[in-house]
């Protein structure tokens, strides 16, 4: 169904990350917003792009906010490098999915959903550090991992999964000896993402615990923040919440503080 | 989300948050329609991969449960619960709680009608009477050793012995159980689960075209489960004097186990014998009994009396056969497959030993039969995706190559739905060896497709 060369295929054909959005995320990274947001005009879709995200109701402004200096104002430093870097998964994303019923939009807002979320989630910890928010950015990327191998498979997906509920991490490891995560980890890797970005993402698949207790911890928070995500009608439809186990073990010692976080009752 | 089934127990999975709105956005109406289609002895409801929900996300599986019992008189509940879950369900559900509760799948599967794990030690406690007895009485009917704690004292004290017992099941509710003339496969024998009384409808309840299939796939065993049946009247005598008879052109053998006389005529008893049932006190003097289950449920071509020939719809859609068989084993084993040969003609099977079979009917607008011959080692890596990892274990391949034998069939049903024919499919046989498939099937003709996966062959064979 799947096999490494298929894999590998994939990775070959992702784009390196654009000029323009290098020199943004460098400036980013030396805290010089002014300079990052003229080399981030330099590319429209990515201008586009921070526009729409940054005015969608989660959030929360008022007025229309449009222009690039202005957006990356707002939001600082730590924030518009997690926007930039869910820019660059959005370049992943399939034009039509097909195994997922999603729509750019949709994407977007899944996007949109985890990284409000994400933020609410460090500053409950107390943890400010823009690499770390980033990760957050990297986690749709199993989504899109997934869409982009099984597409073509999706009836067959359909049909092993009426007879054994498997999920399509499971699929892919006893096949390939590789699953979703590390695709993604490889994705970062190739766009030079932070080796902490990876890390995070591996342990929040819960399926392999990070040594590094705060690792782990941000790992067990961000996989129960997937399922909370995926949880909502609008994902459920979309059939996003069982492409992945939910390792409800794993998150068990935080769900106290994330319900009361959600304001879960 | 569609339920998964297994041994007749169908489970679904919801992972996540349970809320009202994603109750009804799992649960959709044309998944209520296709579970109740499905018509599975158990429907289940896993919480295990549910962390948080609340009485309006579990309604929506609630009102399904309703359905699908009223339809099917299936036996349906939630299982998979820790002791926060299991008080708050029954919180919610204070006055009308007519599903069951089962701690975890595990127990729910020793109250289905499944004699896998039978005779199993177990020590049950509920703080409510009736619940200790009803549960006693259900377990005890399907073959296990309840034994009843009548206290929490008592329940704490025999659970503290290690290993003295198989399950103990504590937090299990039973709501409305089934009641449903049942299907299940056990090794090669398929069982029959009738209850109370027995009468002119079990013409309308019995699936004649399900058993008429089963016959034609090589079952040769039939067992039905009497231990509930209160009595029997003329009419259902008169159904299952005509079943044997029908079936004894197979070399079909119906046996009746657990069945009393109290409130029935002896003589009945008399009448079934003379058309060939025959009786037993126990199913474990069948099922345990490997020589007689052997003898009785051996395949045997003999005395069919309506020989069928392939014709020409199914000839026209072999490459639709082919097609299901192929692609699911290429799905599996990641490997592509090589056309070697096409006859039509007996079954031909060069090597016999180190080899594995197992065949599907299919009924409808079409319908006959599909073998397939697999070396073990083939069989072993189509499996390993299922199971997870390599095994030895031929009995745990055998099981798991029904599951793929099942996702054939159920390709197949989609390739030939694509061309508007409808068909059904039969549960899976297996052989685990060529010889008891030989059989069944050597002196029947069909196309043989011989294929090979990276050198390994591989014979597919479709006949009626």
């Amino acid at each position: 169904m799947i096999t490494k060369e298929k894999i590998d295929n994939f990775i070959e054909k992702i784009p390196p990350a654009p000029k323009a959005l290098k020199e943004t995320l460098l400036h980013l990274g030396s805290g010089d917003l002014v300079k990052a947001a003229n080399a981030a005009k330099e590319d429209k879709a990515l201008s586009t792009y921070l526009k729409v995200l940054v005015n969608k109701p989660i959030y929360g402004f008022r007025n229309e906010v449009s222009d690039v200096s202005q957006i990356f104002g707002i939001l600082g430093v730590s924030r518009s490098q997690q926007a930039v870097y869910n820019y660059m998964m959005t370049l992943l994303s399939p034009s039509k999915w097909v195994l997922f019923k999603l729509t750019r939009v949709l994407f977007y807002n899944l996007q949109a959903d985890l990284s409000i979320n994400w933020q609410k989630i460090l500053n409950f910890l107390n943890i400010e550090d823009k690499e770390i928010l980033s990760s957050i950015s990297l986690l749709p990327a199993s989504i899109i991992v997934s869409e982009a191998l099984f597409c073509e498979k999706k009836a067959d997906v359909e049909l092993l999964r009426s007879v054994n509920p498997i999920d399509l991490n499971s699929v892919l490891q006893r096949l390939c000896n590789m699953d979703l995560f590390d695709i993604c980890e490889q994705i970062a890797n190739k766009w030079e993402m932070p080796i902490e970005v990876s890390k995070i993402i591996q342990a929040a698949s819960g399926m392999k615990p990070s040594e590094d207790v705060k690792v782990n911890e941000l790992g067990k928070w961000m996989h129960l923040l997937l399922f909370y995500t995926l949880s909502q009608p609008k994902y459920i439809d979309a059939e996003l919440n069982d492409f992945i186990d939910f390792q409800i073990d794993y998150v068990s010692d935080i769900y106290d503080d994330f319900s009361q976080l959600m304001e879960i009752s | 989300m569609r339920a998964v089934i297994k041994n007749g127990i169908g489970v679904f999975s919801p992972q996540g948050f349970l809320d009202g709105a994603s109750g009804i956005a799992i649960l959709s109406i044309e998944d209520i329609e296709a579970t109740t289609a499905q018509n599975a002895d158990m429907i289940l409801v896993s919480l295990k991969r549910v962390i948080f929900f609340n009485r309006n996300g579990l309604d929506a599986f609630v009102k399904m449960f309703h359905k699908v019992r009223t339809a099917n008189h299936t036996t349906v509940g939630f299982c998979d619960l820790d002791t926060k879950k299991y008080d708050a369900i029954t919180n919610f559900y204070k006055n009308d709680l007519s599903f069951s509760l089962f701690r975890t799948q595990e127990i729910a599967t020793l109250f289905a009608t499944s004699y896998k794990n039978q005779n199993k030690n177990v020590l049950l406690y509920s703080d409510d009477k009736s619940q200790r007895s009803a549960m006693a009485i259900e377990l005890h009917d399907n073959g296990h050793n309840p034994i009843i704690a009548q206290s929490e004292s008592e329940f704490n004290k025999k659970a503290a012995v290690q290993d003295a017992y198989d399950i103990i099941i504590t937090e299990t509710y039973l709501g409305q159980m089934g009641q449903k003339v049942a299907t299940r496969v056990t090794g090669n024998a398929i069982i029959y689960t009738v209850n109370s009384f027995l009468d002119a409808e079990i013409g309308n309840t019995f699936n004649i075209e399900y058993h008429n299939n089963s016959l034609n796939v090589g079952f040769r065993l039939f067992i039905f489960d009497t231990y509930k049946v209160v009595s029997m009247n003329i009419h259902a005598l008169n159904f299952f004097s005509k079943l044997s008879t029908a079936g004894a052109e197979y070399n079909a053998t119906i046996c009746f186990v657990g069945m009393s006389f109290d409130k029935t005529p002896k003589a009945f008893k008399e009448t079934l014998e003379d058309s060939g049932i025959i009786f037993f006190d126990q199913m474990d003097d069948i099922l345990q009994n490997k020589e007689l289950l052997k003898e009785l449920g051996a395949s045997s071509a003999a005395n069919i009396k309506n020989k069928r020939l392939l014709n020409k719809t199914t000839v026209t859609e072999l490459p639709n056969f082919i097609d299901a068989t192929v692609a699911t084993i290429e799905m599996m084993t990641n490997s592509s497959a090589i056309k070697d040969a096409v006859q039509i003609n007996n079954i031909v099977i060069d090597e016999i030993e180190g080899k594995i079979a197992s065949s599907i009917g299919y009924y409808g607008d079409l319908d006959g039969m599909i073998i397939l011959v697999f070396p073990l080692n083939i069989a072993k890596k189509a499996c390993e995706l299922l199971i997870g990892e390599a095994t030895e274990d031929t009995e745990l391949v055998l099981d798991t190559l029904a599951e793929l034998v099942n996702i054939v069939g159920g390709k197949l049903k989609t390739l030939l739905g694509d061309e508007d024919i409808s068909v059904d499919i039969t549960l899976p046989r297996t052989y685990p060896d060529v010889t008891s498939l030989l059989e069944i099937v050597q002196d029947k003709k069909g196309v043989q497709v011989d294929l090979s996966f990276n050198d390994d062959k591989f014979l597919f064979f479709l006949t009626r």
